[in-house]
């Protein structure tokens, strides 16, 4: 028999029960697009997740630990890695640093760095240039608005109490130095590592860069960077040095990671939390896609009982089939061809109320989530709730169509087993 | 083209440990030739259906040997019968058997599409054999819409279109009038004598007998006579 006409067969009897087969399909698209829709959210959260970490600055980033500096032979063995740009120690200093310009104040933290080594790097500036000399530091991006003089104190000291009341907080920008602040000078006091109380020697530097705004908008930075011939004019100063390994694209970060393990160097990368990320995805992908096939094999159960009722229905014309020379292949075909074709069509639609389902959740839930946590600014922008990869869709169509097949298999060798005198005997 | 020798067959029925068993087909030898009209008569239970199911294979005998054309069928399985059947045989049954949601033209090529025959042929053929049997003008009509006579026509034109060699009838008019009777009868004679056609008529009808060459007649599973009729 053609496979054209066993198509015309099948579709002329899908079209003498029409009310039952749409029932049984739209059974099939609900139990596949429950499927879909349900691992769509691992896939959403998961993308979402990963694309935070892929997005952060640091992702090509390999953070040495060890109690012990890196010798100049070490770093130049790490430099010497294939794929490795820069090896960067930023020299953190122990306690606080005070610098005063004006009126106003500031306690930062600062940092340390060779600014041959740092400038290899792409920009971390918004403003201005990388200090040249002993005398010069680049400063962070809210380090005028933390210098603060006694009036700009007594005002946070209100606004906070305010938010306060009324439940939020107030992180002091609008006040600090509103002016220029590149090019300035600021007098600067380092903390006794010993005493942690600030030395008397006050040393004057001129700010000749303005670091990057942080990622975040909770993130603060009134840092300050200098040049590490600071410590030629500060040798008392006590530092604790942490190197970072600049690798030149993500793809290489796993393999430098291996080979700096090979040398025995205790190294962590974000990427690394990628890896686990995407473990702890794929297993969570697994359980939904699980749960989500139970309501396929719930949809089967209309499958079995649709192609059992054509098969009894129709005992007598395979009779006759049977009886004019259709093989039990045919037949069998003929039936597992109906059931799935149900699960094919029940697959089509339930892939396109999928996506449909889909934009709808990534539209609305946002709005949904911040209206349940009560608060209109929430931000949930860049979260994906639910995203439908066509390797999602091959997945549940593969499912909900082999379980449409397996449902008609039943019935379909019921059909083969019909003897052709009994099913003859039947009347219309 | 058929020979049958040593056929038996016994039915068992009742309950497991509790069956009966009852001989349908005792011993039966015969044979036919091409081109014959051969009638089986017999009372009802006397196994003259059962004989013709066997030869179609629509059961297996419990011994015997049944040739077509000196292919041995007795032993065929499923799958070799239902290929069989489709080259050799075409069937005619009491109560049509045609298919309610096809057409006439559709149950008439359905033995062509099982095997396998281009749409363009199967048109051509299908109006040649409609012709024959004078049904040109029925072709979009569904058996519900035709009488029992245009029926019968319909069910022997399906089981003339794939030129088989033999047709296997089962009281082919047992449920016609018997000038509806008498015109199909016509028929099969019609066909018999200008294609050369085979017939196994299976009938209690001692008048529809009288149509073939030889007649046979069964009693309790055994087969009785073979008398030759010059018609």
């Amino acid at each position: 028999m053609l496979f054209k006409d066993q198509l015309s067969f099948v579709f002329q009897h899908m079209r003498k029960n029409k009310l039952r087969v749409t029932m049984t399909v739209l059974a099939a698209m609900i139990g596949c697009a429950f499927l879909i829709v349900l691992a769509s959210v691992g896939f959403g959260l998961q993308a979402t997740i990963k694309g935070e970490i892929l997005n952060q600055e640091d992702i090509t980033e390999i953070n040495l630990w060890g109690d012990e500096p890196l010798t100049q032979e070490e770093m130049v063995d790490i430099e010497e890695i294939d794929h490795v740009n820069v090896v960067l120690t930023r020299n953190e200093i122990s306690g606080s640093i005070r610098s005063t310009f004006e009126d106003r104040e500031v306690e930062s933290m600062g940092i340390a760095v060779n600014m041959e080594d740092q400038a290899k790097l792409p920009s971390t500036l918004s403003e201005g240039r990388l200090p040249e000399n002993a005398n010069e530091i680049a400063v962070g991006y809210h380090f005028a608005r933390a210098l603060l003089n006694d009036k700009d104190r007594e005002i946070i000291e209100q606004k906070s109490k305010e938010a306060e009341e009324q439940g939020t907080w107030y992180d002091g920008l609008e006040e600090g130095y509103k002016g220029e602040i590149l090019n300035k000078q600021v007098n600067v006091q380092f903390m006794d590592p010993e005493t942690m109380e600030y030395l008397e020697q006050i040393s004057t530097y001129t700010i000749v860069g303005i670091l990057d705004e942080p990622d975040y908008e909770f993130q603060i930075d009134s840092s300050i960077l200098f040049s590490d011939d600071l410590f030629l004019a500060q040798p008392n100063l006590v530092s604790y040095p942490a190197t970072t390994i600049y690798v030149d694209t993500l793809d290489n970060v796993l393999p430098v990671l291996d080979q700096l393990r090979e040398s025995n160097y205790q190294v962590y990368s974000p990427i690394e939390q990628v890896k686990e990320l995407d473990l702890f995805f794929l297993i969570f992908k697994i359980g939904l896609i699980f749960i989500g096939t139970i309501s396929i094999l719930i949809a089967s159960i209309g499958i079995f009982n649709t192609m059992t009722m054509a098969v009894t229905e129709r005992t007598r014309e395979i009779g006759v089939l049977k009886a004019i020379g259709a093989s039990p292949n045919i037949i069998q075909r003929l039936f597992l061809m109906e059931s799935a074709f149900i699960g094919l069509l029940g697959t089509a639609l339930a892939v396109i109320v999928s996506y449909g389902l889909s934009y709808l959740i990534n539209a609305l839930l946002p709005s949904i989530v911040a209206f349940a946590l009560s608060d209109e600014n929430a931000d949930m922008a860049g979260i994906t709730f639910s995203i439908i990869p066509v390797s999602l869709v091959l997945i549940a169509g593969g499912i909900s169509i082999f379980v449409a097949i397996l449902s008609g298999w039943r019935p379909a060798r019921k059909a083969t087993k019909i003897e052709v005198i009994q099913a003859l005997r039947q009347e219309l | 083209m058929i020979t049958v020798q040593s056929l038996s067959h016994t039915f068992k029925i009742g309950k497991k440990g509790k069956e009966k068993k009852i001989e349908v087909l005792k011993n039966i030898d015969f044979q036919i030739q091409q081109g014959e009209i051969i009638t089986i008569v017999g009372k009802s239970g006397s196994g003259k259906s059962t004989l013709l199911q066997t030869i179609a294979g629509f059961m297996k005998p419990d011994s015997g040997s049944i040739k077509v054309n000196n292919t041995e069928i007795a032993n065929f399985n499923e799958k070799q019968s239902a290929a069989f059947r489709l080259d050799n045989f075409g069937f005619i049954f009491q109560n049509f058997q045609l298919l309610p949601n096809q057409n006439v033209f559709e149950n008439v090529e359905l033995p062509l599409k099982l095997k396998g025959v281009q749409a363009s042929i199967r048109k051509h053929n299908v109006k040649i054999i409609l012709e024959k049997v004078g049904l040109t003008d029925y072709a979009d009509h569904y058996p519900n819409e035709l009488s029992g006579g245009q029926q019968q026509r319909v069910s022997i034109a399906r089981a003339l279109i794939t030129n088989p060699p033999i047709i296997l009838a089962d009281e082919p008019t047992g449920s016609l009038d018997s000038q509806t009777e008498k015109e199909i009868l016509e028929l099969i004679q019609q066909l018999n004598k200008i294609d050369n056609i085979t017939f196994m008529i299976i009938t209690h009808d001692e008048e529809v007998a009288q149509i073939a060459d030889r007649k046979l007649r069964m009693h309790d599973g055994i087969l009785l006579g073979d008398v030759k009729h010059v018609i």
